[in-house]
């Protein structure tokens, strides 16, 4: 599949190319310092990485996919790379079938939460920062390392997840906390305070009381 | 300092837990007779693995996603901080919106148990504009608790301490009863004269409020529901009460007067 | 007539209500709180209530239209000084960085947030993020930025812990040392012996341990070391030409004088006493835990910027500290506390120097070597580092048997855990509820010492466990040496008979708390000589506060 530049790659484009079987995704762009369009494929890195510590923390092998370097003249690095590749991907075997810390059925649902984490205007905003929060420092003008960077990349892989699972979780109507949190195996006390939270942000309204067990559900703007 | 509470909220990734590294030394023999260093120093691998476990706190990451979703260009991050020099004749120190707390014992299970609670945050939750618009319910859980106990955390505060907080204990109990008549809600605190003597007639009119005139002496998490045994001891006999949820009483922390 | 000024200190109930009080009677009012909003309703802990009366509400609205009242949100006293019945108060006030009158409270810029931290309005229920309003009835929008994280906050001397830390991680050992010099001169040094504040305030406890902070600081100050590279500690090209003097070649001083030579300061003179430079770094701390070559060489680094040390040279004996105020256009006094206190028990003043010792003589005349050779046993008496110091030396000089003697129990002592461990481990017999009684003697020398068995008894103000002599348990332990090491104090002799200093009941000098200086203008101190006995991370503190307090001095003369 050609696109005009690596840093064109919409991260949550690959979630879904997972999330629809693929066993690997080989991503070839130029060399640093080569991009006709200055930056793309630092971007591209930076996009794929954070894809990657995502994919790890969602239980599937970030191996399967690869960012990887070649310019249009070298046929031989070209073979190279993807024969090295598709070995990898053999190693691996099917997705979700003891390649990945998931299995299956339950590695693709949890695909789609890290679809919806990446295509979610969080995370692309702040790995778009990337270069600037290294360089020349945040609104504030500190300067991050990249240890930083990674560790706030991080926070935001972790909370988003839990809260898109929850948002997906409420989707076919009014649940309980404990319920929530039974069906996606969180400490409830957790699902407790995103919905709190959610709540204070406006994307969850609570609905009525059942028993003892009040039941949330999603504001009407969100369905 | 503001939002830096104790249970303060931090994101666990991968690498939790993983191992502190411990300081090389050389042998207890090495070092008889002589006063050769005892500690080697960190290998460069040791020293990098341990300062990726740094969690690189960081409220506000400055990315200004806020500022760009703003549509009516309200946030303005060049707003600067300013250095005021002022002049007063008097200078009067109150209590301000920290709300600290003399320390609580561990025994009483606050931090150890999420359904174990202070009477602030009871405070917020029984508001209707709090975080959960005046619905009574169990952080551990998120379900509405069936029987709660108000118990005393600082029994040795003084008489002072014992009758504001035995008082906001009722009033609490007050408003809690009436936002749920079915709750059902023990008071556990040793009383004080004044309490008892102007406060306890009306007390004992609430229904579903019942005073032990004790301290506790530990809460236990029973089960897997998280049910809480609230243990008194009276004389030589212990008591113990089951509840869904514990609300402890505090006392405030001593305003600090400024350095001059 | 003008009207009375008041500044009331907390926007709770209770500082609204006063503050409206004040006002009704006249008074021009201003409200500060550290909080970006001002008070929240509460539930009233004085009368009974109803449900329908349940919250108390602040007036508000009638705060912020009294025009006699100014409101300080999100602000901080900086500095307040009383002078001439007056109070002058420098304020922070931080930028809320949203301008509420255009907000039109749409939650978009809440919903986008990506950082959640602990609500403190809500006590902790749900999260708020970095942008977010507190009060839900006031609803004003603020972005919360913290000014740094809390192992910075916690450092005596605010070191960027996190920048340092996540360069080594990145790989970037000189640039983490970098940034440790920004701060703190003695990195090598500080790095093996502080008992690292920061580490108990790691939010990383709450997970598993905290990080390993102190440590990695010694760590990239090895690799310079070990990679052989001279670092430049560079001046500014401006100078300013007064002479400044400093008293005490310790972690005080030498930070005085490396923040003042880094401010421009050229002529900075300090008086040592010893023949040594670093103060209790060299004659305290002992050379297994902080080799004398690498301390010398930080302290080189800092002569290099034009600092001139002159050793052998006491105050108050060699030169007047009169002549000394007149030589110089500033002062700063670190001296430290180089006395040890007394037990003041009986055969203790007789037998001093024939046998007894106290730990900082003890430990002083060790590290320069003049010392005699051990033999036969030793006592250490006291529980801080000082004693686990004096015993570990004292094992390694190659005394029979060493023994310390701590009244608690080792739950209490103010030692720092690990080293209690190491001393055990070491083979010190540590003797737990145990005082001493008397110290024995054959008339020319110490033979021992008499001992009484402790028991725990009630808390007392501190806290800790007030230990109870058991009767009739007195026993006696034979020893050729006894080191009491309970406490040290200052040693004032440097100052004249006549001298008008302010100083505590403790025999430290009384000083600003913002810029270190003293009662005398133009004279400043730091350091143990302030705060007593403590560690050297806070006497850099001192060193640095009083540098910028000179600065200020001598810039607005």
């Amino acid at each position: 599949m050609r696109i005009m530049c690596t840093g064109r790659l919409d991260p949550a484009i690959t979630a879904r190319a997972f999330k629809k079987g693929l066993d690997g995704l080989l991503i070839i762009g130029c060399y640093f310092g080569d991009c006709h369009y200055i930056s793309g494929n630092y971007q591209a890195k930076a996009k794929l990485d954070v894809a990657r510590r995502l994919y790890e923390y969602v239980g599937m092998n970030p191996e399967r996919l690869a960012f990887r370097q070649c310019s249009s003249g070298e046929a031989s690095v070209f073979v190279k790379i993807v024969t090295e590749f598709t070995e990898k991907i053999k190693e691996l075997g099917p997705l979700g079938a003891g390649g990945d810390r998931l299995e299956s059925p339950l590695l693709i649902k949890k695909l789609e939460t890290a679809e919806a984490v990446l295509a979610g205007e969080k995370i692309r905003w702040v790995i778009g920062k990337r270069a600037p929060f290294l360089k020349t420092g945040n609104m504030y003008g500190e300067v991050f390392t990249e240890h930083e960077f990674r560790r706030a990349a991080d926070m935001i892989i972790v909370e988003e997840t839990e809260v898109q699972e929850i948002l997906a979780g409420l989707r076919d109507g009014a649940r309980s906390v404990k319920d929530l949190a039974a069906s996606f195996s969180m400490p409830v006390e957790k699902v407790f305070r995103h919905i709190l939270a959610l709540k204070r942000k406006g994307f969850v309204v609570p609905e009525r009381i059942v028993g003892r067990s009040p039941l949330y559900t999603l504001a009407p703007k969100e369905v | 300092m503001i939002y830096e509470k104790e249970r303060r909220y931090i994101i666990p990734f991968f690498d939790v837990p993983a191992e502190r590294a411990e300081m090389p030394e050389i042998t207890v023999s090495e070092r008889k007779g002589n006063f050769t260093e005892v500690e080697t120093g960190f290998t460069e691998d040791t020293a990098v693995t341990e300062a990726k476990r740094c969690l690189s706190c960081r409220r506000c990451l400055g990315c200004a996603l806020c500022w760009a979703e703003c549509k009516p260009e309200a946030i303005d991050f060049s707003i600067p901080d300013q250095i005021l020099d002022l002049e007063f004749d008097e200078v009067v120190t109150t209590a301000g919106q920290d709300n600290t707390f003399e320390k609580l014992p561990r025994e009483l299970g606050y931090g150890s148990f999420a359904n174990v609670i202070t009477d602030l945050q009871f405070e917020r939750m029984l508001s209707p504009t709090g975080p959960t618009d005046g619905v009574i319910v169990s952080p551990l859980d998120g379900e509405i608790p069936g029987r709660i106990a108000i118990i005393q955390g600082n029994p040795g505060g003084g008489d002072d301490h014992l009758l504001s907080s035995l008082i906001l204990g009722v009033n609490e109990s007050i408003l809690a009863l009436h936002r749920n008549p079915e709750l059902e809600i023990i008071l556990v605190s040793p009383l004080c004269r004044e309490f008892h003597d102007k406060f306890m007639p009306q007390t004992e009119t609430l229904k579903g409020l019942k005073i032990i005139d004790s301290a506790v002496s530990g809460v236990e998490s029973r089960d897997a529901a998280g049910t809480l045994a609230i243990k008194t001891r009276q004389e030589d006999r212990t008591a113990e009460e089951a509840v869904d949820m514990a609300v402890i009483l505090t006392k405030p922390k001593a305003v600090a007067e400024p350095k001059y | 007539m003008e009207s009375k000024k008041i500044l009331i200190i907390g926007g709770g109930l209770e500082g609204v209500n006063a503050a409206l009080d004040r006002a009704q009677a006249g008074a021009k009012v201003t409200i500060l709180e550290k909080f970006p909003t001002l008070g929240a309703e509460r539930i009233p802990r004085d009368r009974l209530i109803t449900p329908e009366d349940a919250f108390v509400n602040p007036d508000l609205e009638k705060v912020r239209s009294n025009s006699s009242i100014d409101i300080l949100t999100y602000s901080e006293i900086k500095r307040l000084r009383k002078d001439n019945g007056r109070v002058k108060a420098k304020i922070l006030k931080r930028s809320i960085r949203v301008d509420n009158s255009k907000c039109t409270d749409c939650k978009a810029c809440i919903r986008v947030c990506p950082v959640n931290m602990f609500d403190d309005f809500n006590e902790g229920f749900g999260f708020r993020t970095a942008v977010d309003y507190c009060n839900p009835t006031t609803g004003e929008y603020n972005i919360f930025k913290e000014d740094m994280p809390v192992c910075q906050r916690t450092c005596p001397v605010n070191l960027d812990i996190r920048s340092y830390v996540g360069l080594i991680a990145d790989g970037k050992y000189l640039e983490s040392l970098a940034v440790i010099r920004d701060r703190l001169p003695l990195p090598g040094s500080i790095g093996r012996v502080c008992p690292h504040p920061c580490e108990t305030a790691c939010n990383r406890q709450y997970l598993d341990k905290p990080i390993s902070i102190c440590f990695l600081k010694r760590f990239v100050s090895d690799v310079e070391l070990s990679k052989g590279i001279e670092p430049a500690y560079e001046t500014p090209e401006r100078k300013f030409p007064e002479k400044v003097g400093i008293v005490g070649a310790g972690p005080a001083g030498l930070a005085c004088a490396y923040d003042l030579a880094r401010l421009g300061y050229k002529d900075i003179e300090i008086f040592e006493t010893l023949p040594v430079p670093g103060g209790y770094l060299w004659v305290g701390i002992p050379e297994y835990r902080l080799p004398k070559k690498l301390l010398q060489r930080e302290v080189d680094l800092i002569c290099s910027m034009g600092v001139n040390i002159h050793y052998n040279t006491r105050i108050g004996k060699d030169i007047s500290f009169d002549d000394l105020k007149k030589n110089f256009d500033a002062l700063f006094v670190g001296a430290g506390c180089h006395r040890g206190l007394k037990l003041a028990v009986p055969g203790e003043d007789e037998y001093m120097g024939k046998g007894v010792i106290d730990c900082v003589t003890f430990l002083r005349e060790q590290a320069l070597g003049r010392l005699p050779k051990a033999k036969g046993k030793l006592i250490v008496i006291g529980g801080g580092n000082a004693a686990i110091d004096s015993a570990r030396v004292g094992w390694r000089m190659g005394f029979d048997e060493v023994y310390i003697l701590y009244r608690r129990t080792k739950k209490e002592m103010p030692a720092n855990p690990w080293e209690i461990d190491a001393a055990e481990h070491e083979g010190v017999k540590l003797q737990y509820l145990a005082a001493p009684v008397e110290i024995t003697g054959d008339g020319k020398k110490a033979t021992g010492m008499k001992c009484i068995k402790m028991e725990l008894g009630e808390p007392d103000a501190s806290g800790r466990r007030r230990p109870v002599p058991k009767e009739g348990s007195e026993y006696v332990i034979e020893a050729e040496t006894i080191v009491p090491a309970i406490s040290q104090g200052t040693d004032l002799s440097l100052l004249p008979r006549d001298h008008t200093f302010k100083i505590s009941r403790h025999g430290t000098f009384e000083i600003d708390p913002y810029t270190g200086e003293t009662s005398i203008p133009g004279v400043f101190a730091g350091g143990d000589v302030v705060s007593g006995p403590d560690i050297a991370i806070r006497a850099i503190a001192g060193g640095k506060k009083g540098a910028l307090g000179i600065h200020e001095y001598l810039r607005s003369r």
